[in-house]
C-alpha cells in the first residue's frame, strides 16, 4: 500500500478527478485504511470549494463598466 | 510507393542500384525544398521567375504507400570496419533497418549517419529530446509508421515514456511539454511533405519564444533530414526494427486532408472571443469593448491576486487591455484570446513586482523537499457556517495572498478565474506537470492557514498522523 508520502505526492489528479483508474484505486486503497489522509483530501477539497466561491478577488457588476469607459476612451485617444 | 512499381522499374530495365539511387534522388529533393520552404531565400542571379505553384493545383496522392518491404534485394553485408554502423551502434544501439537496406550505396549511408552525428545527437543548440520529438512530428504528419515506431523506442532510451511519445505522434498540442516546444513544434509541422502546407514557416515567432537562430536553423535542418529519410524508407519499404505503437493506415490519409493543420492563422478551436478578434484586428475598434467587459473580471482578479492591492489591480488592468489591443494583429490564435490576455496579465503584474521586489522571481524552481502537511484535525461538518460571508472572504484573500507568488498565481489561475490547466501552463509558460505541482503545494498551504479556524472541537484522535 502507499506510503502517506506518496499519497499526498499523488493525489493532485484524484482532487481534479482525472487520475487514472489504476491510481485511483491506489490512492482510494490507502484513504480506506488512513483517516489522517481522508482528512487531509476532505479538508483540502473545502479549501478548494471556499477558494473559487468566496468571491475575494472579483469585481462587482459596477466596478466593472468604469473599467471598460476608461480603456476605451484611452484607445480613442490613442487613435485620434 | 510499393512492390509493385519497383516491379515495374525493373521490368522497364533498371537495376535495383538505379532504382535506389532514384529514391535518393527524390528524397534529396525533399530535403532541399524542406530548407528552401523553411529559410525563404530568394531566386539565385540569372534564374527566370516562375510562377509560384498553388498548392490546391497540386495532384493528390492516390495510393496508400504500405510498409511491406524490403522492395530491393538484400544488400551485402557491410565491412566489419564501416564506421556508419559503429556509429549506429554506438548512439542507437544497433544499426536499423533503414541504413542496411541502402549498403548499395555505402557512401550515401556514410553521408547519412555524418549529417545525424551533426544534427541529432549534439546538445548544444536544441536538446536530443527536443529533437527526436521534431522527428516524432514530422514523420507523423508524413503518416511514416516506421520513423515512429523507431524514435519512440530511441526516446524510450533516453528516459521519456512511451506514452509521451504517443501523445507528442498524435497531438503534440496535449502533450506535457512547453509553451516553447510547442510553438516549435507547430512550426516543424508546417515543413513535413505531405500533406503540404501553404502556411509560412514563423521564424520571427520562434525568436520571440527565446530561440536563437542557431536553434532554429538546427530545427529546420532536422525536420529535413527527417523527410529525406521518411521518403527514402517509404521508397525502400523498411520495416520497423521495433512493434509500432502507431500504424498508419488508408484511414489516416484522407482524413487529415481536410483535418485543420496547426498553422500560425489557424484560430484556436472553439475560442468564444474568435469572431470579436478578428473584427478587431480588421480595424472595428468597438468589437474591443466587448472583449473588456467579458474579460475585465478574470485579468482584475489575476492582477489583485498578484499584486496584493486592488487600486494598483484596477490600474494596471486597463494598461493590460490596452497592450492587447495594442498588440492584437500580433495575435495569430495560437491558443485562446483568454489565454494570450491571461499571459499578459501576469507579464505585466510580475514586472510591476519585479521593479518593487527584484529579488523575487516567478520562475523559481520547484521545492525538491515534500510538503508536510501540520493541520491534520477534522474540521466542522458545516465549516462555512463557522464564519460570516465577509470573514470568510477576508480569509481566503489573506489566505491567497500569503501564499508564495509562484503558488499564488497557480491558485488564482485555476481555483479562482477557473482556467484550465493546460490555458494555465499556456500563460505562465510552463508544463503542465509543473503548473499541477505548484497547484497542489499551493491548495496545501492554503489549507493550512483556513484549518485553524475550521477545526472541529474534539480530542485529538490517536491515529491522526501520517505515516
Amino acid at each position: 500500500m502507499l506510503s502517506c508520502a506518496e499519497f499526498l505526492a499523488e493525489f493532485g489528479d484524484y482532487l481534479e478527478e482525472v487520475a487514472s483508474p489504476k491510481v485511483r484505486a491506489r490512492l482510494e486503497e490507502h484513504l480506506h485504511e488512513c483517516k489522517t489522509c481522508k482528512v487531509i483530501v476532505d479538508t483540502t477539497r473545502n479549501t478548494i470549494r471556499f477558494v473559487t466561491d468566496c468571491d475575494s478577488f472579483t469585481l462587482t457588476a459596477d466596478q466593472v463598466e468604469p473599467i471598460v469607459k476608461d480603456v476605451m476612451s484611452r484607445i480613442r485617444d490613442k487613435k485620434s | 510507393m510499393c512492390k509493385h512499381d519497383i516491379e515495374a522499374l525493373r521490368a522497364a530495365g533498371f537495376d535495383d542500384s538505379k532504382i535506389l539511387e532514384c529514391i535518393l534522388i527524390v528524397a534529396l529533393g525533399q530535403l532541399l525544398c524542406t530548407l528552401a520552404n523553411a529559410l525563404g531565400p530568394s531566386l539565385d542571379a540569372g534564374l527566370p521567375v516562375l510562377p509560384s505553384i498553388e498548392s490546391s493545383r497540386l495532384p493528390e496522392p492516390v495510393e496508400w504507400f504500405e510498409t511491406t518491404g524490403p522492395y530491393l534485394q538484400p544488400s551485402p553485408p557491410p565491412d566489419s570496419n564501416f564506421q556508419p554502423c559503429a556509429f549506429f551502434q554506438e548512439q542507437f544501439g544497433f544499426v536499423p533497418k533503414i541504413f542496411q537496406e541502402q549498403m548499395l550505396r555505402p557512401d550515401v549511408v556514410d553521408a547519412e549517419s555524418q549529417s545525424l552525428a551533426q544534427i541529432l545527437i549534439p546538445e548544444d543548440l536544441l536538446s536530443r529530446i527536443a529533437k527526436e520529438h521534431i522527428v516524432l512530428v514530422v514523420s507523423a504528419a508524413n503518416l511514416n509508421t516506421y520513423f515512429v515506431a523507431v524514435h519512440s523506442q530511441m526516446l524510450a532510451t533516453l528516459g521519456v515514456p512511451l506514452e509521451d511519445s504517443d501523445q507528442i505522434v498524435e497531438d503534440h498540442r496535449c502533450a506535457a511539454i512547453s509553451p516553447a516546444e510547442l510553438a516549435l513544434l507547430d512550426e516543424v509541422r508546417k515543413l513535413a511533405i505531405w500533406p503540404g502546407s501553404e502556411a509560412q514557416f514563423d521564424t520571427a515567432g520562434l525568436q520571440a519564444h527565446g530561440f536563437s537562430e542557431p536553434q532554429i536553423l538546427e530545427a529546420i535542418a532536422m525536420a529535413a533530414v527527417t523527410n529525406f529519410l521518411n521518403t527514402v524508407q517509404a521508397g525502400l519499404g523498411a520495416v520497423p526494427d521495433f512493434p509500432p505503437r502507431r500504424v498508419f493506415t488508408r484511414k489516416d490519409l484522407y482524413p487529415s486532408v481536410s483535418a485543420s493543420r496547426l498553422t500560425s492563422g489557424a484560430t484556436f478551436p472553439d475560442d468564444p472571443d474568435a469572431t470579436a478578434v478578428a473584427r478587431v484586428q480588421g480595424g472595428d475598434t468597438g468589437a474591443f469593448e466587448e472583449l473588456v467587459r467579458r474579460h475585465s473580471r478574470r485579468v482584475f482578479s489575476t492582477l489583485a491576486g498578484l499584486l496584493a492591492n486592488l487600486d494598483d489591480a484596477r490600474d494596471v488592468t486597463q494598461d493590460v487591455f490596452l497592450k492587447a489591443f495594442e498588440n492584437i494583429g500580433r495575435f495569430q490564435g495560437r491558443s485562446k484570446f483568454s489565454t494570450w490576455l491571461t499571459s499578459i496579465a501576469i507579464n505585466t503584474g510580475t514586472e510591476l513586482l519585479r521593479q518593487r521586489r527584484p529579488s523575487e522571481s516567478l520562475d523559481q524552481g520547484e521545492e525538491g523537499d515534500e510538503f508536510r502537511p501540520r493541520q491534520i484535525q477534522s474540521w466542522a461538518d458545516n465549516p462555512e457556517q463557522v464564519l460570516a460571508a465577509s470573514e470568510m472572504k477576508q480569509l481566503v484573500r489573506e489566505g491567497v495572498l500569503r501564499l508564495p507568488e509562484k503558488y499564488r498565481i497557480v491558485v488564482l489561475l485555476r481555483d479562482i478565474n477557473q482556467v484550465s490547466t493546460e490555458e494555465a501552463a499556456a500563460a505562465l509558460e510552463l508544463s503542465i506537470p509543473a503548473v499541477k505541482a505548484r497547484l497542489l503545494r499551493g491548495r496545501l498551504m492554503l489549507r493550512e492557514s483556513l484549518a485553524p479556524h475550521f477545526v472541529r472541537v474534539q480530542k485529538r484522535s490517536p491515529d491522526a498522523q501520517l505515516r
